[in-house]
């Protein structure tokens, strides 16, 4: 049922464009990762390549360990969701659903019950002689992922499966679609450019940019321990700057930058050329009394430019230097616009990226 | 408080389009069909009304030219939409495309009084499809394919001109059915001939029986063609109403095979409606 699914050093491009410049990694049978990138980061293609929409120019893409480059599509046992569903317009539910049992022979006399069943699983039930143009975006949703159950595939694959659905909704789907994933035990693969919805949904997160794999990690360290620049700024908002190694005390890295000098306690740092200070808004403490300032963070004092009231968060952008900081703090804080501002970051808040 | 339905002055805006093709329409079957009753008459002005005309225009000749008008129309749009999808689909995936389209639709721009030309000194006694095949000891004798009674240069030249024509609709309705649903279809299993027959020709079919329906009006009425590569008889029936009303200076029942003409017209036109309708239900229920 469900594979292993080995990427090795794949590369294709567009013409002149390298659309993926040599992509490997490796997901254990049963697990559901993400692709998460910014558009024309090369994601939608490598799902296209596993698919076995696109060939690629170079390396190979594996299932259980067998090369699959030269299996048509139509032979690879995958099942996708497509962004914008691709239900067959002229098919009913029921048929749409069936399509796939039909294509794959399987026996008559089973057909009905694992239409019904996978119908009643994405909460469809009842709906088998409607035409797709009758049914909202998010039941469209559920009968594209329908159809892909139904068949029992050894991959699951969604390419960007939410983008077009309110954001309640996509929130709601998502949690169905990670809850029928695990109750099938499929490898999934997940295509988005939403951090969040990645962040939620995925055992491991694989973030790419301009071809290349950025870092692979579960969503946890991807957010807190971010490898590079880009990922901690792509996978939620990150305040960076560039910064240079000073010394080292056990713990603590000693950093300097132009907004001074940042305490870093960071033991996953790779390298020291390079590099960047880099930690979330929501880290950043006010502090009230700046006599007393609280003991083991980095002071960051600057003009606020902007008090920008979320609702949920109060979002301050702080000017210091040539530089903007983002803090995310508690709403109850009044923090006004045009006043000086110390706000501190915990030593352990703070982390060394590439970059 | 009920209130009043107000007319919406917005409608006023479709009487240069309505208007002007309603006017037309009504004023052109009053004409046709008053004239066939001895009702008008544009020539000397005298009008009696008189059945003698619809007595008379029922004859073999009459039906002759139906029928062979009808059996040219029919076998001219079913050849020419069997040749015309098959090369759509061709096309699409064709990559010389971008060329070979423009070079396939040129027949549809040339009038068809001259394409009609053009074929009919191909195929003549000793046109060049004739001299050719004697001359590779296919043939002894030349064929007779122009004014056979079969109405074979007629045919020919109807699907040289109409395949075209099928080929603008038929190049778009395929083109048009979505990249992702055949990714859809081959991801679910399906191979090119079974995405073929699932989604592309359920998806197109209306587009084809609309090509057919407006090839087999477009034959059915044509003069220009019959009239230079169609057989003395029977004649096709543009002929036979041109013959009645010019060489026998008929008019009245020239007027007579207008309106059956337009009748046969219409009923096809239902007919096929009909059959679409039937046709795209009956795809999406079991296809």
């Amino acid at each position: 049922m469900s594979i292993r699914l080995t990427v090795d050093n794949v590369k294709l491009s567009y013409g002149d464009f390298m659309a993926l410049k040599g992509v490997s990694f490796e997901i254990e049978s049963g697990k559901f990762v993400t692709l998460l990138g910014p558009s024309g980061c090369g994601k939608t293609t490598l799902l296209r390549c596993i698919a076995g929409f696109l060939d690629p120019d170079e390396g190979n893409i594996l299932f259980d360990g067998k090369r699959v480059n030269d299996v048509p599509p139509h032979k690879r046992n995958t099942a996708m969701c497509f962004q914008s569903y691709a239900l067959f317009p002229h098919k009913n539910i029921y048929e749409n659903i069936r399509f796939g049992l039909r294509m794959h022979k399987v026996p008559l006399s089973e057909h009905e019950a694992r239409i019904h069943e996978a119908m009643e699983m994405v909460g469809l039930t009842g709906m088998d002689n409607r035409k797709p143009y009758e049914l909202s975006g998010g039941q469209q949703q559920r009968v594209a992922l329908a159809r892909c159950v139904v068949v029992r595939p050894d991959l699951l694959l969604f390419d960007e499966p939410l983008s077009n659905l309110d954001a309640k909704l996509r929130e709601k789907v998502r949690v169905e679609i990670r809850d029928l994933q695990r109750k099938l035990g499929i490898t999934a693969i997940y295509v988005t450019h939403d951090q969040a919805e990645a962040l939620a949904i995925s055992d491991t997160i694989i973030a790419m940019n301009h071809g290349v794999i950025e870092q692979i990690d579960e969503p946890r360290r991807i957010y807190d321990k971010s490898a590079n620049r880009f990922v901690a700024d792509f996978i939620g908002t990150a305040n960076l700057v560039k910064g240079s190694f000073r010394e080292r005390d056990e713990l603590n890295l000693v950093v300097d930058s132009e907004n001074g000098t940042f305490i870093v306690q960071d033991d996953d740092y790779k390298e020291l050329d390079d590099i960047s200070v880099a930690w979330r808004p929501e880290d950043m403490v006010p502090v009230l009394d700046k006599e007393n300032p609280p003991a083991g963070c980095n002071l960051v004092t600057g003009i606020v430019r902007n008090s920008v009231y979320m609702g949920e968060r109060l979002d301050v952008f702080l000017s210091c230097g040539n530089n903007t900081f983002r803090a995310s703090v508690a709403r109850d804080y009044l923090i006004p616009e045009g006043t000086e501002f110390t706000f501190a970051v915990p030593f352990s808040k703070t982390r060394i990226v590439k970059g | 408080m009920k209130k009043r339905k107000k007319f919406d002055w917005g409608y006023l805006l479709l009487i240069p389009g309505i208007g002007y093709i309603g006017f037309f329409v009504i004023i052109s079957a009053y004409v046709m069909i008053s004239q066939s009753f001895g009702l008008y008459n544009a020539i000397t002005g005298e009008v009696a009304f008189t059945l003698e005309s619809w007595k008379n225009v029922l004859d073999k000749s009459f039906f002759d030219s139906l029928w062979f008008t009808l059996q040219i129309s029919i076998v001219v749009s079913l050849v020419s939409i069997a040749i015309t999808y098959p090369l759509a689909l061709l096309l699409q995936k064709s990559k010389a495309r971008k060329w070979l389209l423009p070079l396939i639709k040129i027949p549809y721009f040339i009038p068809g009084l001259v394409g009609s030309f053009l074929i009919v000194n191909l195929i003549d006694y000793h046109g060049l499809l004739n001299e050719v095949l004697i001359l590779l000891k296919i043939i002894k004798e030349p064929m007779r394919l122009r004014n056979d009674a079969n109405g074979i240069a007629v045919i020919i030249i109807h699907i040289w001109k109409n395949v075209p024509f099928m080929m603008i609709i038929m190049f778009s309705a395929i083109e048009g059915v979505r990249q992702d649903i055949k990714d859809c279809a081959r991801n679910l299993g399906a191979n090119s001939l079974k995405v073929l027959w699932h989604i592309t020709l359920p998806l197109t079919v209306s587009s084809a029986l609309v090509s057919v329906i407006l090839t087999f009006i477009r034959t059915f009425n044509d003069y220009a063609i019959s009239s230079t590569a169609g057989p003395m008889y029977p004649l096709s029936l543009s002929n036979l109403m041109k013959t009645t009303a010019y060489t026998y200076d008929d008019w009245t029942t020239a007027g007579c095979i207008g309106v059956l003409m337009t009748i046969v017209t219409v009923i096809f036109m239902v007919l096929y409606t009909i059959l679409g309708k039937y046709l795209k239900q009956g795809g999406s229920k079991d296809a």
